[in-house]
């Protein structure tokens, strides 16, 4: 199977960009993008653009058309795409798809989002959902599943306080987060508790960020000049889209919808856990991202917290997780996330990481996770990435 | 609370999703559906059902419920809501659907997974346009019951 090649990546530093706009923002990212692939805007035959929140927020709609006319790419097929905090994931998916069906050689794929902004309030499921009108607002989603973990496995504060602690670590080595700075345990443990058992810095900030990605065919990574096995010629080995069960009850220590979605992309990959050099995974919160570590089956159910704790899942351990600072030190710009994750993956199988580099990094995988429904996810992403 | 006013009561949330008041008996029930052929429990009741398509109907899931799991949220509170207020999923006696719901905001400390509770129907918090609605929570149950007064979900 001829596999699609990731041939650009863009990306600018998330945080607070008062001044700018989700198109100018969008713009920058895809002229990077194709800079970096060394094509030009009339090589992209297909456009994907990911953004969850501006027509809540200003009222604006179609932004992906806006966007890619910034950097002279019109008269193709471009689609607007909104799958909650795996909308820029979601992207990718049918950027991977559209190449393997051979109805495109080369697909611009861009995320970007403004939040810093004094309207938007916490982010929920949907203002009509039941749920959203019985109170539920994004962290306590997560907070009801850490406080199921601790019950059912014995999970402690402090195991998932560690999870902050790398990934800040992590975070301040990598230009593009919003927070680099490390933190210590105990500044963690005592921030403010936000949902119980969660404190502030357990839960991912907000942020203004875009990122892009270009997914081509071989044939077009073979005309940029590249071979296979070239250290650029980075190959979609696997990207799938799963969505939740809803069944009831939902077991919520563990996550069926991100097992299942997990297990589906080792399958098509071929790969498993153990041949995987690096994951970024969706770190909303701490409790996340050890829920995720089992999903993907990096640890046995239930060690996730002793995992995090034992310093494997930090670089230089067994199996490094989130080396860009993941969510909580990027801040969480739905609609750019998962593309962000991607170029991370990207970046570090290219051995362009630069302090955070894990060491002769070859297969990276990518996870990312969105919307809550029936105590389930609306949207749960995995890619696997090679050299 | 205080008897010698009579203030109006406020519209429900949603409808359909509890018994109205008033309530003669010892508390409100949660109403979920079940389709024409037999499936489910579920709740809100769907419109259609989600394995055959059938028509449903209405389902009483009673009144009595474990909690599961709970949080206390911390963060400036939507929908007019007390802060803090407390959500969790119970699980419902007898059918043993897993549901999520508003905890006693009064009682959080009282709060524990594992515990039973019964839902309660009061005023509290606001629609989005900032009116005063009915919401369904649980509040912990006083005393603990004895073995067997509460159906224990396994599954």
């Amino acid at each position: 199977m001829s596999r699609p090649v990731v041939l650009g990546v863009g990306m600018i530093p998330f945080g607070k960009h008062v001044q700018r706009s989700v198109v100018d923002m969008g713009a920058e990212v895809a002229r990077m993008a194709l800079r970096d692939a060394g094509l030009g805007s009339r090589d992209v035959d297909m456009g994907f653009f990911a953004n969850v929140l501006a027509a809540r927020l200003f009222g604006d709609s179609t932004v992906g058309q806006n966007v890619l006319w910034e950097v002279g790419i019109h008269r193709i097929p471009v689609v607007n795409v909104e799958n909650a905090c795996a909308s820029g994931s979601t992207a990718f998916v049918l950027a991977c798809n559209a190449v393997l069906a051979g109805q495109a050689e080369a697909v611009m794929v861009v995320g970007s989002e403004k939040t810093v902004v004094p309207q938007l309030g916490l982010i929920n499921s949907g203002e009509s959902e039941l749920d959203t009108q019985f109170g539920l607002v994004a962290p306590a989603g997560f907070a009801l599943r850490a406080k199921r973990h601790m019950i059912d496995f014995g999970t402690k504060p402090e195991q998932l306080a560690a999870v902050s602690v790398k990934n800040r670590r992590h975070g301040s080595l990598n230009p593009f987060a919003q927070f680099r700075e490390p933190i210590s345990l105990e500044e963690v443990l005592e921030s403010p508790m936000i949902v119980d058992p969660l404190t502030r810095l357990q839960c991912c900030p907000n942020a203004d960020g875009a990122a892009a990605v270009l997914v081509v065919s071989p044939a077009v990574a073979r005309r940029a000049g590249l071979v296979s096995g070239h250290p650029r010629w980075i190959e979609v080995r696997a990207a799938l889209l799963a969505t939740g069960s809803y069944e009831n009850p939902q077991d919520l220590s563990r996550w069926e919808t991100d097992y299942r979605a997990a297990a589906l992309a080792y399958e098509r990959a071929a790969v498993g856990p153990e041949d995987l050099d690096l994951i970024e995974c969706h770190d909303a919160f701490t409790i996340a991202e050890v829920a995720h570590y089992e999903a993907l089956r990096i640890c046995a159910p239930g060690e996730g917290g002793r995992l995090a704790e034992a310093g494997e899942t930090a670089l230089g351990g067994r199996i490094p997780v989130n080396t860009s600072g993941g969510l909580l030190s990027r801040g969480h710009p739905p609609g750019a996330t998962g593309v962000a994750q991607l170029v991370e993956i990207v970046t570090q199988l290219r051995g362009e990481a630069g302090s955070r580099q894990v060491e002769d990094a070859r297969i990276g995988l990518a996870h990312c996770m969105g919307g809550d429904k029936a105590a389930d996810s609306k949207s749960c992403t995995v890619a696997v990435l090679s050299r | 609370m205080t008897d010698s006013v009579v203030a109006p009561v406020p519209a429900p949330i949603a409808e359909g999703i509890f018994t109205l008041p008033p309530y003669d008996e010892a508390a409100p029930h949660l109403l979920g559906g079940r389709c024409l052929g037999g499936h489910g429990p579920f709740f809100p009741r769907p419109r259609y059902c989600p394995v055959c398509l059938d028509e449903t109907e209405e389902a009483d899931l009673g009144s009595e419920a474990k909690i599961y799991s709970f949080t206390v949220v911390r963060t400036r509170a939507p929908l007019g809501l007390p802060e803090p207020y407390s959500v969790g999923y119970v699980d419902m006696a007898g059918s043993g659907l897993r549901v999520f719901c508003l905890l006693d905001p009064n009682r959080i400390e009282e709060l524990e997974v594992g515990r039973p509770a019964r839902l309660v129907v009061e005023p509290l918090g606001t629609n989005g346009a900032g009116e005063p609605r009915l919401r369904p929570y649980f509040t912990p149950a006083t005393a603990v019951p004895a073995e067997g007064d509460v159906e224990d979900d396994q599954r």
